[in-house]
């Protein structure tokens, strides 16, 4: 079995984002990333289905991100995928969610596959819309938010996670699949998997590597960032020590009266 | 663009509050395109949710009450919506920021070959743009973003964000027929309710949340709920509560858990890591018991009281209750 694991490589989070006044875009050089959280439990999942199979399952990761960021890549490498290929053109600059999810859809589809694994969504841009595009974008069936995965001959069997409960959800082979945090904590990579990691392979392709009917990046967005602020500041507030319970509960309490809230 | 579909999501008739945001939101911004605004409205229970949309601003409400809708994940409800796109001509479709929500609109965004944007919480109109207004990068950045002149646009809409309002002459039922020619492929074999009857996170006006400072599950009970249910709110918790099993994660809030932006969030034995702020931070008033004077939570909380939970919690409980 071929399993594929999309993997954004987002700002960390406690970095200072910035955007470009000029360009209107977020500066991703020169910050440190991280895998996009969702991701790493996308490929844990991915692992232990890996695990589970023996033989000759892979894993490969899939990105689309500057040829400067690649090299972050190798983290997921040493949790133990096997490679890794990057979709990267200076063309997919500006490319908003339609633009993005295009373009990757044409990449995965010269990489053969019989499970798609893809995260719920990104840090970043944070629009959960990637997997349903990239499914129908490639004719998957699309199932979501699993917190339990079985493969068999030919079939995924998956408990998927609602707002509300669970279902158990079945469909066949090749598919698209995004994993719920309750899958279990993604691994830390080992020693011996960061020495490994050195040496497989993060393969490069190019927008001329795929033939595009529709143009990418910023022309190829149907979306215009228009401008872009830092939320209103929440300052600190009051601070009361409360020597018992009563007087900490009342201290609430008339804040609470003072802004109308009980 | 010109006309607004709102997808009424539900469950055997059973909506949530969102639903009522989108209906409201969609007649105003359709009347600012100078065009009609509908719901959508599918699966069993249909009748009963259209019912109570029609004294919404809506032209039509779209319905079907298609067994398939439950029988196979999200693949009808994709077509279904895709069609009353097409009937209702170029629009703008409104769907809940949800969990199955996010999955329907990356679809459609495809079928319609759509711009898209997602967690809005103010919408414009810009001459033939609609701009959105959207929290980005954990709401540490708060853009604006333009859908570009086009057919179809698609947005996710952040529950609780918009007001809800009735009105309008009533809006007309309208049956829509089962898109033909489709094998539906992700079968639903089984669906089970588990917190049935709560109210959800993400809509409820006060959260009352709890971290490791708890800890352990009983205190969720015993403390946390009483006093939620005194506000008629909701309870919550941080990441290190749900890893530790004290509560389902459908309770985490932040990074990788809900976003909530209730009236009043109480914070309670939470330290305030930046994981846990961006999903809280837009919320209306924050208060924090908390031990610790230095814990973070205070640089971003209206109030903070120093103390020991387990004392302040019961008693600012039997406040809220006599008040
Ligand atoms: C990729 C990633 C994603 C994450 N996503 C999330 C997320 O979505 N949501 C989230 O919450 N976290 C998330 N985290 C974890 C986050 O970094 C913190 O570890 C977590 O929020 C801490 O939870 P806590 O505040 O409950 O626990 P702690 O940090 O241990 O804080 C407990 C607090 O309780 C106080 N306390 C103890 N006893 C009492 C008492 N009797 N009365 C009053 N106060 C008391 C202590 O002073 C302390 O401040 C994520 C981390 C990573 C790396
Ligand atoms: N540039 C990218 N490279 C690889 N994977 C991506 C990229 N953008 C989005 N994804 C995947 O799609 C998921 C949802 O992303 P989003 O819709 O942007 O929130 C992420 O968790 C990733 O798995």
């Amino acid at each position: 079995m071929k399993i594929v694991v999309t993997i954004k490589l987002v700002p960390n989070p406690n970095a200072e984002k910035r955007i470009d006044p000029q360009t209107k875009r977020l500066v991703r050089t020169g910050v440190e990333t991280v895998l996009n959280p969702y991701d790493e439990y996308a490929l844990e999942a991915a692992l232990q289905l890996k695990e589970r199979a023996g033989g000759d399952t892979t894993v490969t990761i899939f990105s689309m991100a500057p040829d400067s960021l690649k090299e972050g890549l190798r983290r997921a490498l040493a949790m133990g995928a096997d490679d890794a290929v990057v979709l990267s053109d200076e063309a997919l600059e500006g490319s908003d969610v339609s633009a993005t999810a295009y373009a990757m859809a044409a990449a995965l589809r010269t990489l053969k596959f019989d499970l798609l694994v893809v995260g719920g969504l990104t840090d970043d841009g944070s629009t959960g819309a990637v997997p349903g595009a990239l499914a129908e974008h490639l004719g998957l069936p699309c199932i979501t938010n699993a917190r339990k995965v079985d493969v068999n001959d030919g079939t995924i069997e998956v408990e998927r996670e609602t707002d509300s409960g669970y279902q158990i959800v079945r469909g066949p082979l090749p598919a698209l699949l995004t994993t719920a945090l309750t899958f279990g904590e993604p691994r830390y990579a080992s020693l011996k998997g960061i020495m490994g990691a050195k040496k497989k392979s993060i393969a490069t392709i190019s927008l001329q590597d795929l033939a595009l009917d529709r143009p990418v990046g910023t022309t190829g967005s149907k979306t215009e960032l228009r401008s872009f602020a830092p939320p209103p500041v929440r300052g600190k507030g009051k601070v009361i020590e409360a020597n018992d319970g009563l007087s900490g509960a009342q201290a609430i309490f008339d804040f609470l009266a003072e802004k109308r809230l009980v | 663009m010109k006309n607004v579909i709102a997808y009424a999501e539900h469950r055997h008739g059973e909506t949530r509050k969102v639903t009522f945001e989108l209906a409201s939101e969609a007649g105003k911004i359709a009347a600012a395109l100078g065009g009609k605004a509908h719901a959508v409205v599918l699966g069993p229970g249909s009748e009963q949710l259209a019912g109570q949309l029609k004294s919404y601003p809506l032209d039509t409400i779209f319905l079907n009450d298609d067994v398939d809708v439950e029988g196979f994940l999200l693949d009808p409800i994709v077509d279904y919506l895709e069609a009353a796109a097409r009937v209702a001509g170029p629009s703008l479709m409104l769907i809940p920021n949800t969990l199955s929500g996010r999955d329907v609109a990356g679809r459609l965004m495809v079928r319609l070959d759509a711009g898209m944007v997602a967690d809005v919480v103010e919408m414009k109109v810009d001459g033939d743009a609609v701009v959105c207004t959207s929290p980005k990068l954990g709401g540490a950045l708060i853009t604006q973003c333009a859908l570009r002149p086009a057919d179809y646009g698609v947005v996710t809409v952040r529950p609780n964000a918009f007001a809800v309002a009735t009105g309008g002459a009533g809006a007309r039922l309208e049956p829509i027929a089962k898109p033909a020619g489709k094998s539906y492929s992700a079968v639903i074999e089984r669906d089970v309710e588990e917190g049935a009857g709560e109210l959800a996170l993400e809509e409820a006006p006060v959260v009352v949340a709890g971290g490791r400072g708890l800890g352990g599950p009983e205190p969720f009970e015993t403390l946390l709920k009483p006093l939620a249910r005194a506000f008629g709110g909701a309870v919550g918790a941080s990441r290190a509560a749900a890893d530790a099993g004290w509560v389902p994660y459908n309770l985490q809030i932040g990074q990788t858990g809900k976003t909530v932006t209730p009236n009043l969030y109480i914070a309670v034995g939470i330290s305030g890591a930046i994981q846990h702020k961006v999903g809280m931070r837009a919320s209306g008033t924050i208060v924090a018991i908390n031990k610790d004077a230095a814990a973070p939570i205070g640089e971003f909380s209206d109030l903070l009281v120093v103390g020991d939970a387990f004392r302040i919690v019961p008693e600012l409980t039997k406040l809220v209750e006599n008040r």
